[in-house]
């Protein structure tokens, strides 16, 4: 990249460090006044060595390890992990467990998308929208917290179930917070739609392609804001999706106005499923019946074999592709994060444009870094 | 202005004017903290906070707690740092905004329905000098930006530049509008000739918007903090202070706040004016017109603050089409407004 600077062009390193970023990357501009001329990733400056530390680690303890892919999405990532060990256990967690797991990992992505909402606002200017959502997260973070028992790493699922049954009086606390959450996302939507300087800072800036985002790999949001209806839950039903009644969010238009559309909308999908999960679910067991595995097991064994398993994930496709030899320990662990493939379509997409657009187009990714270096 | 002044009061008139003068510098810097105050709690009001209640009532004390923070702050300075201009650029920005100080008359006495305005200098061009001395204030951002060998900085004093120079014309062309209908660049002639209720803002609706939006963009608040953005460029023109000059680059903000706020209640919002039986009576003359001015820079002020934290920023490149493509030619269909209403009213 040095070699090749004209007179009035010069190269600024956004990061490691910067405001804009969700966590520390490098982003290398060569700038031409304002106009991005070339720009490049450099990753790995958080990387935790998360699957050598699971080989590490018996299956229990691997379970507050995945916590820390992304604190963000603590419990799908731990989703990704127990579904793993479950296929290779032959094991289905009883009725009960799926639903609460549906309902403390719509929790999880409600927190994701208001963040991130929040987030997006700061980065075009607009600061107290961070606050305005913020406030939401927070109801949302008690609501996973009466669950859980934590607000952000969370330590709940096991291996066909979960540790503790939903607390008393959790329904009658939840209902209010996710109706006052439905008035607050509309009030957001109107915030968004009404706002000239919103609309002329996001519509038709950083317009990706449905044909690119596939064959970058990109999935969640960013891939269904192209007018793509792929998603996890959907196409690959896990616990008890394929009972509940949702829809994809989709938008066409494929710029940072629609991937943040389709985050508004997937939170009303989520409420949804949530208000459902929360009358449907039946009474009985978190653990199967008559199987050695229950909360305490610290120990535990498990078949050879190697799987893969995949999770919607707040940013996309979660999947962990797992190979066991038998004992106590996993041999392998391949996480496959949401986010590296997003990360990849930014270059690309910010070429040409201005370091605001940069920004906003990296704003409305909604991403973490910390998933990406794992 | 010509007003009749008592005989014994002429010989200590400059004596008064020094002392309204200095009175104004420490008094300009009470209310740069008290502008930063508003802004923290009215701020903290819309985003749903608190803001500063610990340290005195009201968190009025948080501010004279920062000082102290950033008087005893180490003073770091990079090290392939302009010296010359890293250092100064904050004592520029306050001297600009002095300078401005002296034109501007904060208020009025009426002694015995006699007006005697409250300001440093009476110039016949008063208006003129401070638009020039406020456009200046834009050297000494591009001095800290240059001087500080920082990319960041570089990057918000273009952009800085780039919207001066754009908001600098229909702000002009504005305040050039009124001048012209008053028939004077005297700002203490065309606050006085608006009278009680008959204010420039009624008159000229749309020299009103053109001058706001444009003092907005020259005061750098959002929609217009592209030279700050602080979510792309770290903080701008700022990135590199720290300590009392940060300290001084901060006040600077503000006071350039509260003038701007003085020059649009002056200017469009009838300044001092106050009815006639108001000035007529002996105790209310003396305080009322102050009072009224400052109430109106105050919501002037307020405003300027809430918009920060209501919209989003743009983007430099739309900010300067505004300028050139919106606001020009809306001045300069005030201007023609305002010369045939001046001609209409002279008649």
């Amino acid at each position: 990249m040095e070699e090749m600077l004209e007179p009035n062009e010069m190269i600024i390193h956004l990061g490691p460090q910067h405001p804009m970023q969700p966590g520390p990357f490098r982003l290398n501009l060569k700038l031409k006044g304002e106009t991005i001329m070339d720009a490049e990733v450099e990753m790995g400056y958080i990387h935790k060595g998360i699957e050598k530390i699971l080989e590490n680690r018996t299956y229990l303890q691997g379970i507050t390890i995945v916590d820390r892919i992304c604190y963000l999405v603590a419990l799908t990532n731990e989703e990704c992990y127990v579904g793993c060990v479950e296929k290779l256990l032959d094991l289905e967690p009883p009725e009960r467990a799926q639903y609460i797991r549906v309902i403390v990992e719509e929790l999880s992505r409600l927190q994701s998308h208001l963040l991130g909402l929040g987030e997006y606002g700061e980065f075009i200017g607009f600061v107290s929208m961070f606050m305005y959502t913020i406030k939401e997260r927070e109801d949302i973070l008690t609501l996973i917290d009466m669950v859980t028992g934590a607000r952000i790493t969370h330590s709940y699922l096991r291996f066909g179930g979960v540790r503790a049954d939903l607390p008393d009086g959790f329904k009658e606390k939840a209902i209010p917070i996710l109706n006052n959450l439905k008035k607050a996302i509309n009030d957001y939507e109107e915030m968004f739609n009404s706002d000239t300087i919103y609309r002329e800072r996001t519509i038709g800036i950083g317009v990706l392609s449905a044909d690119d985002a596939k064959s970058l790999g990109v999935s969640g949001p960013v891939l269904r804001a192209t007018g793509v209806p792929y998603d996890i839950r959907k196409v690959e039903p896990y616990l008890v999706y394929k009972d509940l009644d949702f829809k994809v969010c989709t938008e066409t238009a494929g710029d940072c106005f629609a991937r943040v559309q389709v985050r508004l909308n997937e939170m009303r999908e989520s409420i949804h499923i949530i208000e459902q999960c929360l009358d449907m679910i039946p009474n009985g067991p978190i653990f199967p019946e008559g199987t050695p595995y229950g909360r305490r097991t610290p120990v535990m064994r498990v078949p050879a074999g190697e799987v893969f398993h995949r999770v919607e994930d707040p940013r996309g496709e979660m999947g962990m592709y797992m190979v066991s030899d038998g004992s106590d320990k996993p041999y392998r662990v391949k996480v496959k994060g949401p986010y590296y493939p997003t990360l990849q379509a930014l270059p690309p997409l910010i070429i040409g444009t201005t370091v605001a657009d940069m920004v906003s187009i990296a704003g409305s990714m909604d991403g973490c870094t910390s998933e990406v270096d794992r | 202005m010509a007003v009749n002044i008592p005989e014994f009061i002429i010989p200590l008139i400059p004596w008064i004017r020094g002392t309204v003068g200095l009175v104004l510098v420490g008094a300009i810097f009470m209310g740069g903290m008290a502008a930063v105050w508003i802004e923290r709690k009215l701020s903290a009001d819309i985003q749903l906070r608190y803001g500063p209640s610990r340290v005195g009532k009201f968190g009025l004390l948080q501010l004279v707690a920062d000082a102290i923070k950033l008087f005893t702050k180490e003073d770091v300075r990079p090290r392939n740092a302009d010296r010359f201009l890293y250092d100064n650029a904050p004592v520029f920005m306050l001297t600009s905004l002095f300078l401005m100080l002296v034109a501007i008359p904060v208020g009025a006495v009426f002694i015995n329905g006699v007006e005697y305005p409250l300001a440093v200098t009476e110039m016949d061009i008063s208006v003129l000098f401070i638009e020039a001395v406020s456009a200046i204030n834009i050297f000494g951002i591009f001095m800290a930006a240059y001087g500080s060998n920082n990319k960041y900085s570089l990057l918000g004093a273009f952009r800085n530049f780039a919207r001066m120079i754009g908001y600098e014309v229909p702000l002009g062309i504005a305040v050039v509008s009124v001048a012209v209908m008053t028939g004077s660049l005297n700002i203490i002639d065309i606050t006085s000739a608006q009278g009680t209720f008959v204010w420039n803002i009624f008159l000229q609706p749309i020299g009103f918007v053109v001058f706001f939006i444009a003092l907005m963009a020259d005061l750098g608040r959002l929609p217009f903090d592209q030279n700050e953005s602080e979510e792309e460029l770290v903080a701008g023109w700022v990135t590199e202070y720290t300590g009392m000059r940060f300290g001084l680059v901060f006040f600077a903000e503000y006071m350039h706040m509260i003038l701007g706020a003085f020059l649009v209640a002056l200017l469009f919002l009838g300044g001092w004016n106050v009815p006639a039986f108001v000035a007529n009576n002996a105790v209310l003359g003396l305080i009322a017109p102050t009072g009224v001015l400052l109430l109106k820079t105050v919501l002037v002020l307020m405003t300027i603050i809430g918009m920060r934290w209501a919209v989003p920023r743009f983007r430099i490149d739309q900010v300067v089409d505004m300028s050139w493509k919106k606001l020009l030619p809306l001045s300069l269909l005030n201007l023609v407004w305002a010369v045939g209403l001046g001609l209409y009213l002279g008649a």
